[in-house]
């Protein structure tokens, strides 16, 4: 067994599992965070994606062992009950998702592109989520979202209007 | 997955100690960024008794100019790649590789060194680091030695790496700092696609006679390795600098490829992106020498 201690949404969490858990596994199986979710389970779909020491990364494709110490956040860390993150709310505004399997793997990928790139291109947008496989949407709905998002966090009126 | 011992290690001889300790008498693996050993993992019969990690090993984390050239740490990530002020300065090419590597979680995660001891034939480090005639030093018990890149890759995922040994480093000599250099991948779609081919071309230019000086050109998956395509090098070597070389040097690095045929292209079509990508790359390289001349940067060797 290997005993792992890191921080998961700003608290600190510890756990005794095989040493081939991945930090997916640990997180949904042993801290109940199903936000998310397993995928390929291989690094393709991007479903798995949280953000580590502030970069976006696959749950799926790191060992407890390598978490040892690192600052995680996840879906579940963005919004509370009361309280939805600009782009959850301008998801369900625009209507960015459909069946939502891919919705928290993106959400934090768009959540990492801004933190760095506070105003990003449509080309950028679309860099940044190159690895998040979303087979209901097309990504239209979820760019005019994240545009929409940036706008907000840097303090300015975001542009509501539907495309379609 | 199947179960395994997991150490991880503090620094790079602790590395070595680990694999040394281990490697005699257990199959050991290393871990990295693990966005290839795991994916394999998950799907192997037969796993690893051992797994050594190595993500926390900051000694081999630097991107640094010394006296033998720019040395990478082979834990540098395909992101510090694209964000190094060093290599966006000396080699966009490089940058440009990194980035058609996987997607953002990937290349966050996944290592030079790592792509590189994956030794997969398409993998997108391995056409640029020829060109430039990359050397790699591997750490092991006795010590450290240096092999040129070259010499590194066996065959399809295989290196020379003995089982108690390292990639530490890759160096590019100092002789090809700032040397023109332009790297083009093929793939069927824009994001995390593998390369049905993948070309990188260098050389220097003598501006008095307008003659190519050292061309260099790397080829991938078109080979059971990433290879070096000597025949289109000879042909340019010293020719006066011209659309038609440029593009005649394309069909004979069609000579010196050996693609098969599988799902993902036909030997054929490879070697037609073999003959068009090498000229394209020729061609911005080119432009790159004239842009960095009138920019002032200076003569050619050493620049």
């Amino acid at each position: 067994m290997v005993n792992v201690t890191l921080r998961v949404n700003g608290e600190t969490r510890s756990a005794s599992v095989p040493p081939e858990t991945t930090l997916l596994r640990l997180l949904r199986d042993q801290f109940n965070l199903t936000g998310a979710k397993l995928g390929c389970d291989v690094g393709d779909c991007g479903a798995c994606t949280v953000i580590v020491d502030g970069q976006p990364v696959n749950s799926c494709l790191m060992l407890v062992g390598q978490v040892e110490g690192r600052e995680v956040l996840t879906i579940e860390g963005l919004a509370n009950a009361d309280h939805l993150h600009p782009l959850q709310k301008l998801f369900e505004h625009f209507g960015s998702l459909q069946c939502g399997f891919c919705g928290p793997g993106v959400i934090m990928s768009a959540k990492a592109l801004l933190d760095e790139n506070p105003d990003p291109s449509t080309e950028e947008i679309r860099d940044a989520l190159g690895g998040n496989l979303c087979r209901c949407t097309g990504y239209t709905k979820m760019i005019e979202a994240i545009k929409g998002a940036s706008c907000i966090l840097r303090g300015e009126e975001a542009p509501l209007v539907k495309s379609a | 997955m199947k179960s395994f011992e997991f150490f991880a290690a503090k620094d790079s001889s602790d590395a070595v100690a680990l694999l040394a300790q281990h490697a005699a008498n257990a199959k050991v693996k290393i871990i990295a960024g693990g966005t290839d050993l795991l994916a394999d993992l998950k799907f192997a019969a037969h796993g690893p008794d051992v797994v050594v990690d190595i993500s926390h090993v900051d000694d081999l984390k630097n991107i640094t100019l010394t006296e033998q050239g720019l040395n990478i740490g082979a834990l540098v990530t395909h992101t510090q790649i694209m964000r190094s002020p060093l290599i966006r300065q000396f080699f966009p090419a490089l940058v440009d590789a990194a980035h058609t590597i996987g997607a953002v979680q990937t290349r966050n995660l996944g290592t030079l060194g790592g792509n590189l001891v994956t030794a997969v034939p398409s993998m997108d480090s391995g056409p640029t680091l020829m060109a430039l005639e990359a050397i790699v030093t591997i750490a092991g018990n006795g010590g450290r030695r240096q092999v040129p890149l070259n010499e590194f890759f066996v065959g399809p995922r295989k290196t020379i790496l003995k089982p108690d040994e390292l990639l530490a480093e890759i160096i590019i000599p100092k002789q090809n700092l700032g040397k023109p250099t332009h790297f083009l991948k093929f793939g069927l779609r824009k994001g995390q696609a593998l390369a049905l081919v993948n070309v990188a071309a260098s050389f220097w230019v003598d501006w008095e006679k307008n003659v190519f000086l050292a061309p260099r050109i790397g080829l991938g998956a078109v080979a059971p390795k990433v290879i070096r395509a000597p025949q289109a090098e000879a042909y340019l070597e010293g020719r006066t600098i011209s659309a038609e070389a440029m593009a005649e040097a394309g069909r004979v690095a069609v000579g010196d490829a050996k693609p098969i045929s599988d799902f993902r292209a036909s030997a054929e079509y490879r070697r037609h992106l073999v003959a068009v990508l090498t000229k394209r790359a020729l061609e911005s390289a080119w432009t790159l020498a004239q842009t960095r001349r009138l920019e002032g940067w200076n003569g050619q060797r050493n620049a």
